[in-house]
């Protein structure tokens, strides 16, 4: 039932002209997957920054605090432009996007990104004047620091492999379970 | 009295070797030599095809897709080093902390993301070697990134081991900014062989 919705709706946008313009205009589509990847590079350049300070391997010397709120705003702009022209990846590639199992696991991750980050932020406020100059922070947050660069290492990975073709509807077995993981649809006509 | 005729030597020194070499990329990059030595590295090229590296590659393509995150990952961790030092030589962030502080620590983590963006780019570089040879944005993506090296190692980094202050503070933006730059043009030439070869 939700994979035959989420087909309806890939379709639906496949229909649209804007949709068929980006994915076959090559540069302003390769531009904006440049855009995806560097901003990419910005915004988990400062996350790592933040991680690995946390884990005590970077920047030891400056208060932990001041890492997290200065290159928070970098890392916030970094991530929303890679959010805005990710949808824009997604809307020129619609149905082959909305049927990719690495697609469907990244976003997963990136729920589970989502949730790490609050609790991080959530846990570091309540506790960081007690260990603001300390080289390391303390288990719970290196935990959820180890957590966060684990996720997006995992995210890249699964972005990076959307790209390959090995289980996509098209060509599989409609008895590969690689399809339900898809979520293709039995007759499938468009890919 | 010698302690300045010997500083003063050695920075006379070190702007000769980067006259010369200046010279000689010049004198390899607009003549004749250029050519003949991009025809001479292609048996060198499809040599690398052949390397356990390149076997590897060609053969899983998973392995090799892998790799490819993992460039990507060691990209962002030497960018966000890049950024996070260049940034607080242009007065953006830590002005609170001394420059020397986050330079330093700053210029570790960098090391570490170019040790890894290497040695994966090799991989992926033997993987696809007969394919990239003939793309001009490899060639433009090798150039930038053996700048960017340069830049850091025999500019940047010697530059500003001297005392910040002592450095005209429009000199500390112009290394900061072309730094920036430099990485950028590495990191989309980079993505734009990725298209160049589909």
């Amino acid at each position: 039932m939700i994979n035959e919705l989420i087909y309806d709706f890939a379709i639906w946008l496949d229909d649209s002209a804007w949709s068929t313009l980006l994915h076959e205009s090559y540069y302003m589509y390769n531009w904006v997957e440049s855009i995806h990847v560097l901003t990419l590079v910005v915004c988990l350049g400062m996350l790592f920054m933040i991680d690995l300070r946390m884990l005590g391997y970077a920047l030891p010397n400056v208060p932990a605090s001041n890492i997290a709120r200065r290159l928070n705003m970098p890392m916030l702009i970094g991530f929303a432009i890679m959010f805005i022209t990710g949808i824009l990846l997604f809307y020129a590639v619609p149905v082959r996007t909305s049927q990719s199992v690495w697609f469907r696991v990244k976003m997963i991750l990136l729920v589970a990104c989502a949730v790490n980050a609050y609790l991080f932020h959530r846990r570091m406020n309540e506790s960081v004047s007690s260990w603001d100059h300390d080289t390391k922070a303390p288990d719970r947050i290196r935990f959820g620091a180890i957590f966060s660069l684990g996720f997006w290492s995992l995210v890249v990975i699964c972005g990076r492999l959307v790209a390959y073709d090995w289980f996509d509807c098209e060509y599989t077995d409609s008895d590969n379970f690689s399809q339900l993981l898809s979520g293709c649809i039995a007759g499938q006509e468009r890919f | 009295m010698s302690a300045l005729g010997s500083t003063s030597s050695t920075s006379y020194g070190k702007t000769i070797t980067v006259a010369v070499l200046l010279f000689i990329l010049l004198t390899f990059s607009f003549t004749d030599l250029r050519y003949q030595t991009w025809l001479r590295l292609y048996e060198f090229f499809l040599w690398l095809e052949t390397t356990p590296f390149g076997v590897i590659g060609k053969t899983w393509g998973a392995v090799f897709a892998v790799v490819e995150a993992i460039h990507l990952l060691a990209m962002a961790l030497l960018g966000g080093a890049v950024i996070v030092g260049d940034a607080r030589l242009l007065g953006w962030l830590f002005i609170d902390v001394p420059a020397r502080e986050i330079l330093d620590k700053a210029h570790k983590v960098f090391v570490v993301g170019l040790t890894v963006v290497l040695i994966t780019g090799i991989f992926m570089a033997c993987g696809v070697a007969g394919k990239i040879y003939w793309l001009p944005v490899f060639w433009y993506k090798m150039l930038a990134l053996a700048t960017g090296i340069f830049f850091v190692f025999f500019i940047r980094r010697p530059l500003l081991r001297h005392p910040l202050e002592e450095i005209h503070p429009r000199v500390t933006k112009l290394i900061a900014i072309s730094s920036m730059l430099l990485w950028f043009t590495v990191a989309a030439t980079g993505r734009w062989i990725g298209f160049a070869g589909s």
